[in-house]
């Protein structure tokens, strides 16, 4: 029988028991705190993005998952702190077209990563202040393909991703227009006060400026009409293929446990389907294309993608 | 409008927690800003999963606390121990440690306290008063103005030397040379990385700063034999008298006005409010050789202009729903997730939050000058310490404190080169104003020079003939020829005081 004096005992062994059973072992995985680098600052949109998954996942996963932002120096700094981590499975990383085109210069190697789920895919916009003399498109493509290169478009970031998707607009429609990078707060004070003709942004950050009538968005690069801007035809409709848009996802390390990378994507995907996660993306208006894709279908995604900016970066000129 | 501010003060008064909100934002934001590495930034995001459980009044309320307090926070560990606990209080090292230096900590603390609250509550009112049209103002603001606004401040350069303007120059070209490692913001190709990666980040500001500052000058005092004499031993900290801050009543005012212009131009903030004020302390003054070895003006210009920054850098958030800063960025996301979409309609749609927050940041400046006091008194203890235990902490915590600002080991290395650096610039009396406003600025200038030339089309005449450059474009180039002048002038003084003195003698 136990005595009182044994129980401490016989809890201590146990523990002792489960702390060195292998982690490996899928059904206890994950046995502790998962952490996610990305690249960014706190509180900015893949801080966001990271922090809105990990609510839910606290809950179904029973441990917690934490951003670890590792900011500056063109990712480069995040990429290489993740490479020298273990792979335990309890390290994953936050990608995005940042990580696509740094592959593409040659910076990062996507061959790194193995895909795990990619969650938010945003859309971006043309979008022009009120005073803007162009009302639709075909004004706005009709006066950039007399005067190529007239056309000031604000960006944030220098050759990143919204440089790709201007290329790819230049490339698509011959309507060339020339971009200018900017913060992405300057961007939108030096297109509202009209130094720029126009801006690349997405609907969220966006979406005040256009419900108060300040800005007029005039193309949307994206399959479908967004339902919000039923009014907004979409480049695809006016026999443009430019539909880059901006996505979030997770990735484990390429030499990753593949049950692991199973029992991930599981966990995320249910953090994803729950209502707290669903109404924050709600609230950044990133519901309308956001898909979940999982290892397999991302992987896919991201050939496409590799593809897709390996063009564009060409044509601009940034690879040989 | 009256209207507004009374459902203001009824949601404050219905609410008396908030009260409470209010003092723990400005102490929490104090700490944060005193503690290199933990910026009011971090402050901020980590508060954000806390404001869940609050109404978004109450949450923005927190937030603007914590902003205002750590604006003022940074200037603490500035002038004790010359480590700017945050990029805002960079400048007021600049004079406020050379007075603590001299004995005066105190002091230094309650000018730089004294004009953190004048500065804040005029920020606050210009905000409260002017948000719309500031707003619309600031938008004429394009690449070329910034590009004027940072040429302006860079010229002050020549006035700083503290009699050399050679040496003044050539401390102010290496800030603005070491600037440009790393990423080509226009262009995205790498410069002088040597190949290198990890130097892709660039020489960042807040690793420089702690370098040649904090780290710079523990090396000096571990060389130096410290005598008794140059222990820090005045540390009860006392607000000005009515006459020493009447004193400064005219810098006050021109670093206010100037402080929550900047702050509400997007894409610059607090530091670039900081320094142009305190290049323009330089200009105006009767006395600029003085700064730099511990003057009240020195401490009062970027103190007042970083903390009416604030209320100026809410201006473009509220009014139009783009940050003024980072850290206004970092409130932006919380405000989305709280279901309030930023932009103009804000204003109109979501008056009491408005306004209430306005009330808060007003009294969240009044509290801060109660804490600020207290707190300063607690930290300034620490210089009873023997500097052969202050000095080592001083370093280890530089150390962790830019590691943990953005994880990366680079920065380590860069604030201690930079420290070496720091050093030889002191021992060369090199002025590292100079050569710190040409850090802060120089990136400023080329990248709003770069992007004003890519929308004219590289036609220099329509880049500079707009009005707004124009004027300060000139306004730099006589104020350097006035500068230039000046010194021909005391230099022909000299010779004929020389010559006047061989002829008696």
């Amino acid at each position: 029988m136990l005595s009182l004096k044994t129980i401490p005992t016989a809890v201590a062994l146990a523990a002792a028991t489960l702390l060195s059973a292998p982690a490996a072992l899928a059904e206890d995985y994950p046995s502790r705190t998962v952490e996610v680098i990305h690249a960014y600052g706190p509180g900015g949109g893949t801080d966001r993005f990271v922090r809105a998954v990990a609510q839910p996942f606290e809950e179904i996963a029973g441990q917690s998952m934490v951003p670890i932002a590792i900011q500056g120096g063109g990712g480069m700094p995040a990429y290489a702190n993740f490479l020298q981590r273990r792979t335990d499975g309890y390290t994953m990383k936050a990608i995005s077209p940042d990580q696509i085109i740094a592959h593409v210069l040659g910076r990062q190697d996507m061959g790194e990563f193995q895909p795990l789920a990619r969650v938010q895919y945003d859309q971006g916009m043309i979008v022009v202040p009120a005073d803007s003399p162009f009302q639709t498109i075909d004004e706005f493509i009709a006066h950039a393909r007399e005067n190529p290169g007239d056309l000031t478009v604000g960006i944030t970031g220098a050759a990143g991703f919204d440089d790709t998707a201007m290329g790819l607009w230049n490339i698509e429609t011959g309507a060339e227009v020339t971009t200018v990078p900017f913060g992405s707060s300057e961007m939108v004070s030096n297109t509202l006060g009209g130094q720029v003709d126009a801006m690349h942004e997405e609907f969220g950050p966006a979406r005040g400026l256009i419900e108060s009538g300040d800005m007029r968005p005039l193309v949307v690069f994206s399959d479908e009409r967004l339902p919000v801007l039923p009014d907004v035809p979409t480049a695809k409709e006016l026999g443009y293929d430019v539909t880059l848009g901006r996505w979030r996802a997770f990735a484990m390390p390429a030499d990753a446990d593949p049950d692991h990378v199973t029992k991930m994507f599981d966990l995320v995907s249910q953090a994803v389907a729950s209502d707290a996660y669903q109404e924050v993306q709600e609230q950044a208006a990133l519901q309308y294309r956001s898909v979940l894709l999982g290892p397999d279908e991302f992987a896919e995604f991201i050939e496409q993608e590799i593809a897709t900016y390996t063009e564009v970066l060409t044509a601009l000129g940034l690879v040989e | 409008m009256l209207e507004a501010y009374g459902s203001a003060l009824a949601y404050l008064f219905g609410n008396p927690s908030s009260f409470l909100l209010i003092i723990f934002s400005v102490i929490w934001g104090i700490a944060f800003g005193s503690v290199p590495g933990l910026t009011g930034i971090v402050g901020v995001a980590l508060l954000i999963p806390f404001t869940f459980v609050f109404d978004p009044t109450a949450g923005l309320l927190l937030l603007a606390g914590v902003y205002v307090g750590s604006t003022f926070g940074g200037s603490i560990s500035a002038i004790l121990f010359n480590t700017p606990g945050s990029p805002e209080a960079a400048c007021t090292a600049l004079d406020g440690y050379p007075m603590a230096k001299n004995g005066q900590a105190g002091k230094a603390l309650g000018i730089a306290l004294a004009s953190s609250a004048i500065g804040g509550i005029f920020g606050t009112i210009v905000l409260m008063l002017l948000a719309p049209p500031m707003a619309q103002f600031a938008l004429n603001f394009g690449p070329p103005e910034y590009f004027a606004l940072a040429v302006l401040g860079i010229t002050a350069i020549s006035a700083i030397g503290g009699g050399s303007v050679l040496k003044g120059l050539v401390a102010g070209l290496l800030g603005l040379g070491i600037a440009t490692v790393g990423l080509d913001p226009i262009t995205g190709t790498e410069r002088y990385t040597f190949g290198n990666l990890s130097l892709l980040t660039g020489i960042s500001f807040v690793p420089a700063i702690i370098g040649t500052f904090a780290l710079a000058e523990v090396l000096q005092r571990a060389g130096e034999r410290v005598s008794t004499k140059d222990v820090i031993t005045d540390v009860s900290t006392k607000l000005p008298s009515m006459k020493e801050f009447l004193a400064t009543r005219i810098t006050l005012l021109r670093s206010s006005v100037i402080g929550s212009f900047i702050g509400a131009l997007p894409g610059v903030g607090a530091t670039t409010a900081a320094f142009i004020s305190y290049s323009e302390a330089v200009r105006w003054s009767k006395h600029p050789e003085k700064f730099g070895t511990g003057v009240a003006e020195g401490i009062a210009a970027p103190e007042s202009a970083n903390n009416s920054a604030v209320g100026g850098s809410m201006i473009p958030l509220l009014a139009l729903g783009i940050p003024g800063s980072a850290t206004t960025a970092v409130m932006l996301g919380g405000l989305t997730i709280h279901g309030i979409i930023p932009g103009p309609l804000l204003m109109e749609t979501n008056t009491q939050l408005v306004y209430t927050v306005f009330i808060g940041m007003f009294i969240a400046n009044i509290l801060m000058l109660i804490f600020g006091i207290r707190m300063a008194r607690y930290f300034a203890l620490v210089l009873k310490a023997p500097y052969a235990l202050v000095g080592p902490a001083i370093v280890v915590l530089c150390m962790t404190g830019v590691y943990a600002l953005n994880s990366n080991i680079v920065d380590v290395g860069v604030m201690l080169a930079m420290g070496a650096f720091g050093f030889l610039l002191r021992k060369l009396k090199y002025p590292i104003a100079s050569f710190v406003i040409g850090l802060v600025l120089g990136p400023i200038a080329e990248r709003s020079l770069r992007q004003g030339l890519v929308i004219a089309d590289y036609n220099y005449w329509e880049f500079a003939a707009r009005p707004i450059t124009a004027i300060l474009l000139l306004g730099s180039i006589a104020s350097l020829a006035y500068g230039f002048y000046g010194q021909w002038k005391r230099h022909q003084q000299d010779r004929q005081s020389q010559v006047a003195a061989k002829h008696a003698g």
